[in-house]
């Protein structure tokens, strides 16, 4: 921050969409208007400490955009959260929204703070210190907070609960992320992995592979992966390697099985955090072979579920000329690097910002069920996030085909072109 | 009392019958003897009504006589008659007087109801005639006795009569003590002179000095002179002159006071006797406690000073020679205690034995917490498991008892001797008899102790010493104690004589000699305590249980204070919470701030939890460690306290489990304590306690405990121990400023890091101005690759913000564990920013990761008033980055490696830390130098770790000097690894790099010549330290063609940070490589 050249995450996320605003030729208001939020808040949370004493914590809420719908993002407690980190997240949520066609618009939100350092009860008067500053200006039909960076399903009810106090009625669509039975959503931990494998179904049968003609091999083993491995399977396709972080040796490790592996019999293996127990799996027949190597595989589908930054200018060489499609589970996992090796090799990459959107379409299902105070089964929410996939994957690789884009460039055009659509449907611009 | 017993003894000494009267005649003795011992039992207690007991004496008579149906006995006293029921005052018969203090008080008479047949000398025999005196005798003590005693409660009911009438009181009392006790009543009156002399009462001092003979006394005389003796006539103290004068000066109730006050000394004198003799033994110790508690009904009826004698008596007797320990525990016992000790403690008959510092340091420390316990929340009852303890010289007794005396010169052998012989050691003690008495006791123990499982303790006198801490050194073992009675003796026995051998283990032998102890008599006391839990299906356990320091040393929030302390909280036996165990993590707690934890997000508390448990399987009779979730499955239904100890984790929040609804079986449970911690006074009592403890015994202090779910207990109490690595380092305060690298002021903890070679820089600023994000990623990779590099546990990692940051990545390095685990030193440099200064993460992302490798941390606020930053050194030194990491070469503006001993000429970065101070330094200084920073106050030498790498270096040089460079085409040897930088460590091996030149034969001979030497070292090194490999050697070939390539080990020689070391071969050294 002390140089002006530093690395602001804002001015990055207004570059992205610059790119993406020269590729649709917008016109210089929409731009304008699309290049900020909408609303800013920024305000001061007064909190009596456990040791009596007063603390004034920093909190934020920005709104991006709302044309679609009501704005929803995440509340962040970050002890160095800075105002350009929330309006840069509040803009990608609005695209990512738009890229799944949900009637939302983009928001995100944070205090400044380090939950490390206080009491449940601190975080709780933070909590609801937040809620007291904007109760107007938030809510089911304005903008929706969710759970973000260090903030769970208990700081939500805590927000919830002041919400509904001031307001003197039950509002469970004001927040989402909330536990089953207290207005949260079945189908909620499915969600992300499961909408993963309706995209990658889809982008099969674009190019004309059958499911279970395919073989795949997955990074990561937690939940994302193990539900995208769970559908896959049922599909008909085989899963042979897998990898996932040992934290006993600080390292990864792959786990192959050239007949495919058991989903049923890795999972009762394996941690709640996704460790599988390379000694069990030795036993029950597995390779342990280093991390990388699930990259290397012979196999039509990669899908890196794991962390940011995994597929890297580096190690793409590696990738084998079977593979076809990379289906990006995690956040950000293909560097721009790789992404090049990946469109030269005519890879086709369903990028993870359309992947991964079933996360953000079950938090509407949960509003959509909360307002109305009905709640689906859930095969009612996973049919409905089937719907909702396909059709954002078919406009995306639909417009992909027909403007000669790159996948990841397609879904951004789409996202944002929804979003000026509606500006101008509005006459904003 | 002593007069009493001296006729007893009497009676019994009488020279036996020599004639031919043999056989009636010792069978008659025999029966004497019995009835005398009879009468001696009754007349012990003199609190009991008279009435009782000269009904007793009565009944106790007619056995001790020849014709016992015919004898009957009277008891006349003080005009009344106590008499067998049909007594006939025969002409049979004999008497005796009761004499009690001079005076006739009454008379015994036993008669035989009619003519004894056989009565040639008279109808008694001559025992009996005795015998009769005897008993007479005894009566005319015991009344006299009781006379005392009376007049010693009188005063004390004069007392509570308010004080119209305490002249008369006082003066009446002493008139009686006067005429029944003349001895007393002159040791009363001198000192009540004595006491006016000290008064400053003139009269008294010349009353001392007229009855002094010749009067002159009070004259100066020079110092180096023996004073001139005044003779104290005994007749003066006879009179009521004394207090007469004491009448004039005092108030009646003062007198009165100080006259009982010293009764009640002169009562209690003989057991001051008894602790001072150095003879006297653990036995007449406990009888004459015994005999104390009926006589003092009270501690307060003695004066402090007799009390405190007496109690610094029995501490130095049973607890400890220690002087620093008595002062602080005679403030907190009492007398009384050391009984309740005594019933249930093991020893020979003339033990000396105490019961070693584990046991002394529990009792201390329950004694201070029931003294306390009104000021503690809840009014929290302390308790300690029922125990059992096993005096000190036992463990002598039982080598005595087998011969294995000998063994005690075991502990002078060479250190690989005793190695080698210990597992011998073990099995003969093992297989060695215990001595009757003990085996005794240890069944007595075992019938009060029941079949609960028991740990059994090794409390030596050297263990938990201040400054010692011996812990661990010795053993602790878990009992099942299932079975038969003879069974569980036998693993009992079994056990205690496992714990005596490891007094001659190697590792505490090792260790004493280390710390100058080794001569000291190693004698050992045994704790036999029940382990405190429940049943839980086939298995026993507590609910929880853990460690607790007054001091915290690992702050996780700087919001955390050192007083706050540190609970260290794990489910089932504490084993898994006093060791650091690599593989799990217990709770951590700060008492004083208990809602701030070290892990917020639901993850990381699911990730940080306990996943394992020690237990005692009853079936097996086996301690065990298990899977935590396989424990909950099989029964979890029965885990005591579940809903305190545990949280259910759904729908990513971890619940408080309510009521009867929680099915352990079917939810995901994980150990949070959090029931335990806010619902429960737990936390706040324990905090309490250890404050209580610091406060009393004066040093912070360290405890475990355990609870069943109900109850909690406290298992130990010793003052706070240190690992080696985090005792307070002295802070040098006359450093030359340029050789400072940074000071610290805040939030430090304690710690030592010696000899980094090291220093991995991230600097802040350039840090701060990288444009995007993929650098900042670069940075962290580069940072993990490092340290993978980098000799381990010798480099600092000094960077900006928050190590470990995820999401916003700006606010310090993006690292996982992994990347930072080799490291030694963390540091975190919040700079300003314009107004306000970053927060640090105190290392939060890996906390528990770091406290558990004791890797150290350290937040550095150079902006601070007063704070040195040697900015210049760390950015000015050679970065050796691009020649160490050359695909990272771009990272050099950010990423900054120093060598420090390259850019210093030698010196190494060594970083001091006192929490005490709240004060660090990182300083540059030769190496080697590694005890300069410690306090001398622990004389720690690292002699053992210093000695694996030079042995092993010395070793190397032997190998390079033996080696026949033309028999073997060898042209250089060079070590390097752990042997060359000192590092290495029992189980390191040596790494030799070989420079040949010739065939594959000559290499094929090479090999085989080291492989005898690597042999021959892996059992050396066996033997001297207990490290058992195959090969010690760890040798790499290199050529001609490796050098030029550059390639494998090659690289080492002339390397830029690390490089091989070249070794003289036959008396050359190697020709350095261009």
């Amino acid at each position: 921050m002390a140089g002006k050249s530093a690395f602001n995450p804002f001015e990055m996320a207004q570059a992205q969409f610059d790119k993406v605003a020269n590729l649709l030729d917008l016109d210089a208001g929409t731009r304008e208007l699309l290049r900020f939020p909408l609303r800013e808040y920024a305000f001061s949370i007064p909190v009596r400490m456990d040791d009596g004493k007063v603390k004034v914590f920093r909190g934020f809420r920005v709104q991006h955009n709302d044309a679609r719908g009501p704005t929803k993002g995440g509340i962040r407690f970050h002890p160095q959260e800075t105002i350009d980190t929330v309006r840069a997240l509040a803009m990608w949520m609005t695209w990512k929204c738009a890229v799944v066609d949900i009637p939302l618009g983009g928001g995100k939100g944070g205090v400044i703070c380090d939950p490390h350092n206080l009491s449940p009860r601190e975080q709780e008067a933070i909590c609801r210190g937040w809620v007291r500053q904007l109760a107007k200006d938030v809510g089911p039909l304005v903008d929706v907070p969710a759970p973000d960076v260090m903030t769970n399903a208990q700081h939500m009810l805590w927000m919830l609960d002041e919400f509904e106090a001031i307001h003197g009625a039950k509002y469970p669509g004001f927040i989402t992320g909330k536990p089953v039975g207290m207005g949260g959503s079945l189908g909620r931990t499915e969600a992300t992995g499961y909408g993963l494998v309706f995209t990658l179904r889809e982008a099969l049968k674009e190019l004309g592979l059958r499911p279970e003609q395919t073989c795949a091999s997955v990074q990561g083993f937690g939940n994302v992966a193990q539900y995208a491995i769970e559908l896959y399977h049922q599909l008909g396709g085989k899963t042979l390697c897998v990898s996932c972080w040992d934290q006993a040796d600080q390292t990864s490790y792959s786990f192959r099985k050239s007949s495919g592996i058991d989903l049923r019999e890795l999972r009762s293996i394996t941690d709640r955090f996704g460790g599988i127990d390379k000694g069990k799996a030795r036993e029950r027949g597995y390779e342990v072979l280093p991390g990388e190597a699930w990259l290397t595989q012979e196999v039509d589908i990669l899908m890196p579920c794991a962390l940011e930054n995994q597929v890297t200018g580096d190690n793409a060489g590696g990738i084998h000329k079977r593979v076809r499609i990379v289906a990006e589970g995690a956040n950000g996992p293909t560097t721009p690097e790789a992404d090049r090796v990946l469109q030269q090799r005519g890879i086709f990459v369903i990028p993870d910002f359309l992947a991964n959107a079933g996360g953000v379409t079950c938090s509407y299902f949960e509003q959509v069920q909360s307002n109305m105070n009905y709640f689906w089964e859930k095969d009612e929410v996973l049919g409905k996030l089937d719907v909702k996939m396909t059709s954002a994957f078919l406009a995306v690789s639909d417009l992909a085909r027909r403007k000669k884009l790159f996948q990841r460039d397609a879904a951004y055009v789409i996202a944002v072109n929804r979003v000026a659509q509606a500006c101008k449907d509005r006459g904003w611009v | 009392m002593d007069a009493a017993g001296a006729g007893w003894y009497c009676a019994m000494s009488d020279p036996p019958p020599t004639d031919e009267k043999s056989l009636a005649a010792l069978q008659e003795r025999a029966k004497e003897l019995a009835c005398l011992l009879a009468v001696e039992g009754l007349l012990r207690d003199t609190t009991q009504p008279l009435d009782d007991v000269f009904r007793g004496v009565i009944e106790a008579i007619p056995p001790g006589w020849q014709f016992p149906e015919l004898c009957r006995a009277r008891i006349t006293c003080e005009g009344r008659t106590w008499q067998s029921p049909d007594f006939v005052d025969s002409p049979w018969g004999q008497c005796a007087p009761i004499v009690v203090q001079e005076h006739t008080a009454g008379r015994i008479c036993v008669h035989y109801v009619r003519e004894p047949p056989a009565a040639a000398d008279g109808p008694f025999l001559d025992g009996e005639v005795r015998l009769v005196s005897t008993i007479a005798d005894r009566l005319g003590h015991y009344l006299h006795q009781r006379n005392l005693e009376r007049l010693l409660m009188d005063f004390g009911r004069d007392e509570a009569r308010t004080a119209e009438r305490p002249q008369a009181a006082w003066r009446g009392g002493l008139e009686l003590v006067r005429q029944t006790d003349q001895n007393l009543y002159v040791r009363l009156a001198r000192k009540m002179v004595n006491f006016l002399c000290w008064s400053g009462v003139r009269e008294a001092q010349e009353l001392m000095q007229r009855h002094a003979g010749n009067g002159e006394g009070g004259g100066e005389e020079p110092d180096n002179y023996p004073r001139r003796k005044l003779s104290l006539a005994p007749d003066f103290y006879r009179g009521t002159e004394p207090f007469e004068l004491a009448a004039r000066y005092l108030g009646d109730d003062e007198i009165f006071a100080r006259i009982q006050r010293w009764m009640f000394e002169d009562r209690a004198k003989f057991l001051v006797k008894v602790l001072e003799s150095q003879q006297s033994s653990l036995g007449e110790i406990a009888d004459a406690l015994r005999r104390y508690q009926q006589i003092v009904p009270e501690d307060s009826s003695l004066s402090r000073a007799t009390l405190e004698a007496m109690k610094a008596s029995l501490i130095n007797r049973f607890l400890t020679e220690q002087l620093d320990f008595i002062k602080v525990a005679k403030q907190h016992v009492d007398v009384g205690a050391f009984l309740d000790l005594l019933d249930r403690m093991i020893f020979p008959a003339t033990s000396h034995g105490k019961l070693g510092g584990k046991s002394a340091g529990l009792f201390l420390a329950t004694q201070i917490l029931r003294r306390a316990a009104a000021a503690l929340p809840d009014g929290a009852e302390v308790k300690t498991p029922r125990s059992w303890y096993i005096a000190s010289d036992a463990l002598l007794a039982f080598m005595e008892f087998n011969d294995l005396d000998d063994v005690i010169q075991h502990k002078y052998k060479e250190i690989d001797q005793v190695r080698l012989e210990y597992p011998h050691l073990v099995q003969l003690y093992k297989n060695a008899r215990f001595p009757p008495e003990l085996v005794q006791g240890l069944s007595v123990a075992l019938d009060d102790l029941g079949d609960r499982p028991l740990i059994v303790r090794s409390s030596s006198l050297l263990e938990d010493r201040l400054g010692t801490a011996f812990s661990g050194k010795y053993k602790s073992l878990f009992l099942a104690n299932q079975g038969t009675k003879q069974q569980r003796l036998e693993a009992l026995q079994d056990a205690v004589a496992e714990i005596y051998a490891s007094v001659f283990g190697p590792d505490p032998i090792e260790y004493r000699r280390d710390r100058g102890l080794l001569d000291f008599q190693e004698e050992m006391g045994v704790l036999i305590q029940e382990v405190v839990g429940t049943r839980v299906g086939k298995y026993f356990l507590p609910a929880f249980s853990g460690v607790a320091f007054s001091r915290n040393e690992f702050r996780w929030s700087p919001r955390i204070r050192r007083e706050d302390g540190l609970i260290r909280l794990v489910p089932g036996l504490g084993t898994r919470a006093v060791d650091r165990v690599s593989d799990d993590f217990p709770v951590l707690i700060a008492p004083g701030q208990p809602r701030l934890r070290a892990n917020a997000s639901v993850d990381e508390i699911v990730r940080y939890s306990p996943k394992k448990i020690d237990v005692i399987n009853l079936e097996t009779n086996a301690f065990e460690t298990l899977e935590l979730s396989q424990l909950l499955a099989e029964c979890g239904a029965e885990y005591p306290a579940l809903a305190q100890v545990f949280s259910v984790v759904r729908d990513d929040r971890l619940h408080k489990p309510v009521g009867l609804l929680l099915d352990p079986a079917k939810e995901q449970l994980a150990a949070t304590f959090e029931g335990l911690i806010v619902d429960s006074p737990f936390v706040a009592r324990l905090h309490a306690m250890l404050r209580q403890l610091e406060q009393s015994l004066g040093t912070p202090v360290d405890v475990e405990f355990a609870s069943d779910g109900k109850d909690f207990y406290l298992l130990q109490c010793r003052p706070q121990s240190h690992a080696e690595d985090s005792v307070a380092a002295s802070i040098p305060k006359d450093v030359p400023r340029d050789q400072v690298v940074f000071t610290a002021r805040r939030y430090v903890s304690n710690g030592f890091v010696p000899d980094l070679t090291h220093i991995v820089y991230v600097d802040p600023r350039r840090y701060a101005e990288l444009e995007d994000q993929q650098t900042m990623v670069a940075v962290g990779r580069a940072v993990g690759k490092l340290n993978k590099l980098l000799p381990k546990r010798q480099f600092a990692l000094i960077g900006p913000g928050r190590w470990g940051s995820r999401g916003d990545i700006k606010l310090g390095v993006s690292v996982t564990y992994s990347d930072i685990n080799n490291t030694a030193l963390l540091v975190e440099v919040a700079r300003r920013k314009g107004n306000y200064v970053p927060e640090l993460s105190f290392g939060t992302h890996f906390f528990q990761d770091l406290v558990e490798s004791s890797i150290r941390y350290l937040p550095l606020y150079p902006d601070d008033e007063g704070i040195l930053f040697h900015e210049r050194f760390l950015l000015g030194a050679p970065n050796i980055l691009a020649e160490i990491l050359p695909e990272h070469a771009a990272l050099s503006d950010v990423l900054r490696v120093i060598d420090v001993p390259a850019a210093t000429g030698g010196n190494i970065l060594r970083v001091l830390m006192n929490a005490d101070l709240d004060e660090a330094i990182g300083l540059l200084a030769a190496p080697g130098t590694r005890e300069a920073g410690r306090l001398a106050a622990e004389p720690v030498l690292r002699r053992g770790e210093d000695d694996h790498w030079r042995w092993r270096y010395q070793m190397a040089e032997r190998i390079a000097a033996e080696i026949d460079p033309v028999r073997f085409g060898v042209v250089a040897v060079y070590v390097f690894g752990s042997t060359k930088n000192a590092t290495a460590g029992p189980g390191s091996d040596i790494d030799l790099l070989i420079h040949v030149r010739g065939g594959d034969a000559r290499r094929e001979a090479l090999e085989n010549w080291l492989d005898g030497w690597s042999l021959c070292l892996a059992e050396m090194n066996y033997r001297r330290c207990g490290y058992r490999t195959d090969r010690l050697l760890d040798v790499h070939i290199i050529t001609d063609e490796d050098i030029a390539r550059r390639d494998s080990f090659a690289i080492k020689i002339g390397a830029i940070t690390d490089a091989a070391r070249p070794l003289p071969i036959g008396g050359r050294v190697a020709d350095p490589i261009p």
